[in-house]
């Protein structure tokens, strides 16, 4: 229960801070120039032309839902990507505030588990990290949906797809902190992260590329224990276009970032335990 | 009588994990034991390990050998935890909260159930009844400690833990947060403080202990600490001839009284003699005292 009131005051304590503040205003600047700006005809479910701030961007006679799906598309990259790259900035100050001399003193003498204290601020993180996914991808849902008659529910599911990824760096920021209390370092750590989890899945193509020997080997065994982070924001991409997705392949990669993600909050919560502040 | 908080041989040493050579040891064999429902301070100077002795009694750092019980409990049980108040020494607050909402998250983590009105009147009784409204990043340093001290004391804690409670505050302000902890220890409550400002100390606590380099030096009652073996406090009749037993070898005390130094009855009863016959009748005798300064220098002197 302790978990949710830590989670629950790193929420408060997102709400304010002006990187979020700024963040909620951009978003629904953008929710609100869409609103303005784009105009859709559509004549019997088909999408016959876009006029974006009165600017003709597409003429041509298409069913809405098929018109829709690059939008989507893009929605879904710019929020896999972009909103990891936001995350990683503005939550890599979170652990560290947690751990900062005063703070933390006056935490570990409550009757609050150190466990609970980190599995809270993972919590925290993931959950403003989703709010802020769901604010996103709900508003152009509504936007669109009210503009065109579709309404989708898979550009949500995109969305909390890209919450999953960045819960996988977040765990690896959060390992971090706990070792060296700093808000670069998280933040560098989770860019590190990000990069290793692009890497990692293009795997096969670069082994291929690779010739037979310790590099080799030694590349091959890390990019295995890194989260296919690419593969994941594809996979995203492709829900949000409703595109078919082969469930298998993407259980695995979610399997493989839950697993990692949970490594990494496991081994900060194991440093954490033993630690003196 | 039962223990509020009782060491043994408690030993701490801080390692430096990289590059970091043998560390630093800050308790080295700490022993103590503090009764409920009495105020403990304890005094040494920097670096002595108070501060350290404090973390290793909340579970904040794990000694490296000895035991700490706290209200009967290990630190690392969260149901200990949830019975003592702690003011840490420099306590980190959140600057875009107001009091309110900070005191709240406080008692959501210590799992209590409190009502917006007990928390103002709480904030009332720390002084800070003016600021409610006030986001916490005006405060003054000594606003920030009185909003730590009410933290400590939501849920009517069994154990007060106050690292410098008084630092930051202004004159006044200490009178009114030492009658404000005089009242929790009316209530019952066991005081252990840390600080520097032996004068609070001293008015407040009935247990001194003296730290230093990590060693428990001395420890007892506030009066066997200040009394001295070799001086004695007499008071005469007004009116005794001052010059002359100053003359005689008796020192003038701060109150109108006389000191005598006398290592012995003999020495002190041939002292009384002295006097008598110079016309001084004795009224009052009692062993001379040192305020806390004197004892932790002496202590200190004397380890070196």
């Amino acid at each position: 229960m302790r978990t949710f009131h830590v989670a629950a005051d790193l929420l408060r304590e997102a709400m304010a801070r002006k990187w979020f503040l700024g963040l909620g205003i951009a978003i629904t600047a953008l929710l609100l120039g869409l609103v303005g700006g784009l105009r859709l005809e559509v004549v019997d479910g088909a999408l016959a032309a876009t006029r974006l701030f009165g600017s003709l961007v597409e003429a041509s006679v298409r069913p809405a839902d098929v018109a829709l799906r690059p939008v989507f598309v893009a929605a879904s990259y710019i929020l896999f990507y972009g909103g990891m790259a936001f995350g990683l900035l503005a939550c890599a100050d979170f652990a560290p505030a947690l751990l900062s001399p005063g703070r933390i003193e006056h935490l570990l003498s409550l009757p609050v588990r150190r466990w609970e204290l980190l599995a809270g601020t993972f919590l925290g993180v993931v959950t403003l990290g989703l709010l802020a996914s769901l604010y996103g991808a709900g508003g152009l849902l509504l936007i669109l949906g009210a503009k065109t008659g579709v309404w989708t529910w898979h550009p949500l599911l995109a969305a909390a797809l890209a919450v999953v990824g960045f819960g996988t760096v977040y765990s690896g920021m959060l390992l971090s902190a706990v070792l060296v209390r700093s808000a670069a370092v998280s933040a560098a750590s989770g860019a590190l992260l990000l990069l290793m989890g692009i890497l990692a899945s293009y795997r096969i193509p670069i082994l291929a590329s690779m010739h037979h020997g310790p590099g080799r080997w030694a590349f091959a065994l890390w990019s295995s224990l890194m989260p296919s982070l690419s593969t994941l924001a594809d996979a995203a991409g492709n829900v949000a276009a409703a595109r078919p997705v082969a469930m298998a392949h993407l259980g695995a990669v979610l399997a493989g970032c839950v697993l990692f993600s949970g490594a990494g909050l496991a081994l900060a919560i194991w440093q954490f335990e033993r630690k003196d502040f | 009588m039962s223990l509020a908080l009782e060491a043994s041989g408690l030993h701490k040493r801080y390692r430096r994990w990289l590059f970091g050579g043998p560390g630093q040891t800050a308790l080295r064999g700490m022993e103590l034991s503090v009764p409920r429902g009495t105020a403990f301070g304890l005094i040494g100077p920097n670096g002595a390990g108070k501060t350290t002795f404090i973390k290793c009694l909340l579970g904040i750092a794990w000694p490296d050998s000895g035991s700490v019980r706290l209200l009967g409990a290990s630190p690392a049980d969260p149901a200990a935890r949830a019975r003592v108040g702690y003011l840490p020494e420099r306590l980190h607050l959140p600057d875009a909260w107001k009091p309110p909402a900070f005191l709240s998250s406080v008692a959501r983590l210590k799992g209590l159930d409190v009502r917006p009105a007990e928390l103002v009147a709480l904030l009332e009784r720390v002084g800070l009844g003016d600021a409610v409204q006030r986001r916490i990043g005006g405060f003054s340093k000594g606003m920030r400690q009185r909003l730590g001290l009410a933290a400590a004391l939501l849920g009517s804690p069994e154990l007060l833990v106050l690292d410098e409670p008084t630092d930051g505050v202004d004159p006044l302000g200490r009178v009114e947060l030492r009658r404000l902890l005089e009242a929790e220890l009316e209530r019952g409550a066991t005081l252990f403080i840390n600080s520097h400002l032996l004068s609070e100390i001293e008015r407040l606590c009935s247990r001194i202990g003296i730290l230093s380099e990590g060693r428990l030096l001395r420890e007892g009652p506030l009066e066997a600490l200040c009394r001295t073996e070799d001086a004695w406090e007499a008071r005469f009749v007004p009116g005794a001839p001052e010059a002359a037993l100053m003359a005689a070898g008796f020192r003038a005390a701060a109150d109108g009284g006389f000191l005598i130094d006398a290592k012995d009855a003999v020495a002190l009863n041939a002292a009384l003699e002295r006097a008598r016959l110079l016309g001084a009748l004795l009224v009052e005798l009692r062993p001379a005292s040192r305020d806390l300064e004197q004892v932790l220098a002496d202590t200190l002197r004397g380890s070196a």
